[in-house]
């Protein structure tokens, strides 16, 4: 109804400017996820925070993931209504900056907390996190203390995991396999599978067959534990932390070369590195700041476990290799 | 009066819808940076196992549906006075509207290893996928066959008894004859659900050795960025499903109709009753331990905080909006190309007017998603899509709904048509008000379950409104995504339930508003 009422409404609209040329405020189109823009989701909050500052609508879009997003704007093109695009991962970067639909965005992230250096000056980002396998302390007692372990041990844990070609967690196990086994990884994959009780189409459904107790394990973040910890004041839930380290999701926005309004849009940015933004992130998102602030993390963060060594492969070689990889644990998987 | 015109008008807005962003998403494959990935399908060992295992776990799935759902419809004609049959009925046009991903988390709360029936990690894999796919499709199946014991004759059941038939020869001479008109549809349209099933065996599958061709287009479309190699995959889709179909309906027997009253069967002795509610018992605990288990879980959860959000409430409205016009859409179009087809059968024209059918069903098949990124593909240089999200949804969903208007229609229409046409015509009953004096008071009932149906389907859709969604224009199904994917899976239960609450209620009012009030529910 309301897409309806705003057809109509921008006709009125129109009508009523041609008698009162009075500007309206400028509207800066946001470009993100789904459960960005979700009544949970950090969306809500940063759109308040931010009009408060700018003298402007934030007009947030939930697309259902990155892949969708970049895909839009690619059959958008220059026509895109899109200002921002805020949620890609450091897996899309590459080939959303060869797309050329993005402009450098001149800012300095200062006080990372990101592991890493950041080099990037046509994206910046706005939270990170590590996938882990998160397990019930009540069921299982001892846990895997290594992807290694989790692999070869074939009397060890049975684990719920996503499709790399549907869903973020499911690409970042295949590179974080890649990471530790390197050339290895399809025979390592050969071994873990029998211990795959399914392979999900996202997050949601792994997650929620976890909770029913279909599997000692499933693929999720670190922060995941937080979650129930915060909001459900249930510690039974955690991560295992493996010694080989924890692969890394880094998660960016970036302004479009098409957008009529580069000024608001480098604000946005400016804004999205702000305390403001930042503190909203831990207990919306579940992930870590990509600034660094005593303020800006929950008190309970400080149970999740230390991720250390971050894991990321170069992003030039996900692009390259990306579909070859998943070609091959295609045809190891459906063995 | 033209028959012709208004079906050629429908036919050829279905081809547009189809064949256009299918064009357009071609198109776009021969623009500069965009090629065409390797599509020698046969050398694929992994797409050629797609390929398989969809027909496959489809054929399966169709059997496993249909086959049981026979003798459950059967089981409802004959015992017309059991108690809740119209509850019972009702209940079984619920499935259908299970987004997959909370059918899913039903079979898990029964058959997963903390279930009610646990069958621990034998439920991945084909058996998961099957127990999902009964659960949806066996109701539907039963909804769809049952208006055909209606359809016989009174003189023939008295007939019957006279003769001293037994329930063999009952089901030899009477039933069997009638049932064929609506069987080969009914599998044809089962199959097709099961063949493009996605989250459902992606999820239950256990990996990727489940994977089907619905999966290899999304796949195309989505992660690849490869629209040539989606269109070709749902081309040869669309092929497969027209092979199916040839076979299938190649033993639909049109039944000669005659001039007469329906009448409900003739009672039967009492160790058939007890064998028919034995049956009905075993399919209805069946189809009702998923949806208990939603309703469980739910009760369990935070209702009056979900209920008191405002974001649930636009959701409704929402919902409600795009149920009602798809199904408005679906049934208008649906109408058109069944007095068609109708009028075409009648005259001898049989091929002409399974031609007609098929043309209506087979759309089916074609992904949404597909249709959808084509016609954002075709629209976005000129509008601003925002503005048509609700259009582009509820076309699409109309033309979901479409082969299911056409299963619950079809037959009834062509009867009608058969016994009725050269009456009206010597007595001049045309147009408008042939159809509010003869085709509505006839075929309310069968045109309420139509709509019913089509609502309620599109009402459970996620695919498509997902595509464009933005935040003004969530549904319930979206919000139980956008619930689950924020860890709220309690929220996510009662959201859930309310969709499911939703969908029996709007089922039941258009049913009875449309359908009349009438004992004798299909």
């Amino acid at each position: 109804m309301y897409s309806f009422l705003r057809g109509t409404g921008k006709g009125l609209a129109l009508l009523l400017m041609s008698f009162n040329l009075q500007a309206a405020p400028p509207n800066l189109v946001v470009y993100t996820y789904d459960s960005f823009t979700s009544e949970w989701g950090p969306g809500p909050q940063v759109k308040v925070a931010f009009e408060a500052k700018c003298a402007c609508t934030l007009e947030l879009v939930g697309l259902s993931d990155g892949v969708a997003m970049l895909n839009r704007l690619r059959l958008e093109g220059a026509n895109s209504r899109a200002d921002i695009l805020l949620g890609l991962d450091t897996n899309l970067t590459a080939e959303a900056r060869a797309s050329g639909l993005f402009e450098p965005h001149r800012l300095k992230l200062q006080a990372s907390a990101l592991p890493g250096p950041w080099r990037d000056d046509t994206f910046l980002p706005y939270d990170f996190g590590y996938f882990a396998f998160v397990y019930n302390r009540e069921k299982l007692t001892s846990p895997p203390a290594s992807l290694r372990q989790l692999v070869d041990d074939a009397n060890g844990a049975s684990i719920l995991i996503q499709d790399p070609r549907t869903s973020t967690p499911g690409l970042g196990l295949l590179l974080w396999m890649k990471a530790v086994f390197g050339d290895e990884a399809d025979q390592a994959w050969a071994r873990l599978s029998p211990r795959v009780v399914t392979v999900s189409k996202g997050w949601s459904e792994a997650y929620g067959l976890f909770l029913k107790g279909e599997a000692d394990m499933v693929l999720s973040y670190t922060t995941s534990p937080a979650y129930h910890i915060i909001a459900e004041q249930d510690s039974r839930y955690a991560a295992a932390p493996f010694s080989e380290g924890h692969y890394q999701q880094i998660e960016v926005a970036g302004m479009l070369r098409s957008s009529r309004q580069k000024q608001l849009a480098g604000e946005f940015l400016e804004f999205m590195l702000s305390e403001d933004f930042q503190k909203i992130i831990p207990t919306t998102n579940w992930m870590y700041p990509a600034v660094a602030g005593d303020t800006l993390l929950p008190a309970e963060f400080a149970e999740l476990i230390d991720p250390s060594p971050a894991l990321l492969l170069e992003e030039t070689q996900v692009a390259r290799e990306r579909k070859a990889w998943v070609d091959e644990w295609l045809e190891v998987m459906s063995q | 009066m033209s028959r012709r015109f208004p079906a050629f008008l429908v036919l050829a807005l279905l081809a547009f819808m189809v064949l256009a962003p299918m064009a357009g998403l071609l198109n776009l494959g021969s623009l500069p940076g965009y090629e065409m990935t390797d599509l020698r399908f046969w050398e694929s060992a992994y797409l050629r196992r797609v390929f398989f295992f969809s027909v496959w776990q489809a054929l399966l799935s169709a059997l496993l549906s249909v086959l049981p759902a026979i003798l459950v419809a059967r089981a409802f004609a004959l015992q017309p006075d059991l108690p809740l049959r119209r509850a019972l009925l009702r209940l079984f046009a619920l499935p259908l509207v299970v987004p997959a991903v909370v059918a899913v988390m039903a079979v898990v709360s029964v058959y997963g290893s903390d279930g009610w029936l646990p069958l621990g990690r034998s439920l991945y894999g084909l058996n998961g996928i099957l127990i999902a796919h009964v659960f949806f499709n066996l109701p539907l199946a039963v909804r769809l066959l049952l208006p055909q014991w209606q359809a016989i004759p009174r003189h023939h059941w008295l007939l019957a008894e006279q003769l001293g038939m037994n329930s063999w020869q009952r089901w030899r001479f009477l039933e069997w004859p009638m049932l064929r008109e609506a069987l080969p549809g009914v599998v044809l349209l089962v199959f097709m659900l099961c063949l493009t099933s996605f989250a459902v065996v992606l999820t239950l599958g256990g990996g990727p050795r489940s994977t089907t061709l619905e999966v290899a287009i999304y796949q195309s479309l989505r992660f690849d960025f490869d629209p040539a190699r989606a269109v070709v995959l749902a081309l040869l889709q669309l092929g497969l499903c027209l092979l199916v179909a040839v076979v299938t309906l190649k033993l639909q027997r049109l039944p000669e109709v005659e001039i007469a009253d329906s009448a409900t069967p003739t009672p039967i002795t009492a160790l058939h009753k007890a064998l028919d509610i034995a049956l009905i018992l075993a399919a209805t605990v069946y189809v009702g331990m998923p949806l208990l288990s939603v309703l469980i879980d739910a009760l369990d959860g935070p209702v009056l905080s979900v209920l008191s959000s405002a974001t649930l409430w636009r959701s409704i409205a929402n919902t409600l909006l795009i149920g009602l016009s798809a199904a408005l859409l679906s049934v208008s179009a649906g109408w058109f190309l069944l007095r068609y087809s109708a009028g075409l059968a009648y005259a001898g024209h049989t091929r002409g007017a399974r031609l007609v059918d098929l043309a209506g069903s087979i759309v089916y098949v074609v992904p949404p998603l597909v249709i959808g990124t084509g016609m954002f593909v075709l629209l976005s240089p000129h509008v601003d899509v925002f503005d048509w999200v609700f259009p582009i949804v509820i076309s699409i969903n109309a033309l979901m709904g479409l082969p299911f208007v056409i299963r619950c229609l079809g037959p009834a229409m062509r009867q009608n048509h058969a016994r009725y046409h050269r009456l009206c015509l010597s007595i001049a009953l045309l147009g408008w008000h042939r159809f509010r004096y003869l085709e509505w008071p006839l075929l309310r009932r069968p045109l309420g379950l139509a709509i019913a149906l089509v609502t309620v389907l599109a009402m459970g859709d996620l695919g498509v409104i997902a595509l464009f969604g933005s935040p003004a224009s969530a549904t319930l199904a979206l919000l139980i995504y956008q619930q689950l994917g924020a860890y709220l899976i309690p929220q996510a239960a009662v959201t859930a339930m309310l969709l499911l609450l939703l969908c029996l209620a709007v089922y039941a009012l258009l049913e009875r508003l449309i359908g009349g009030n009438s004992d004798a529910t299909y």
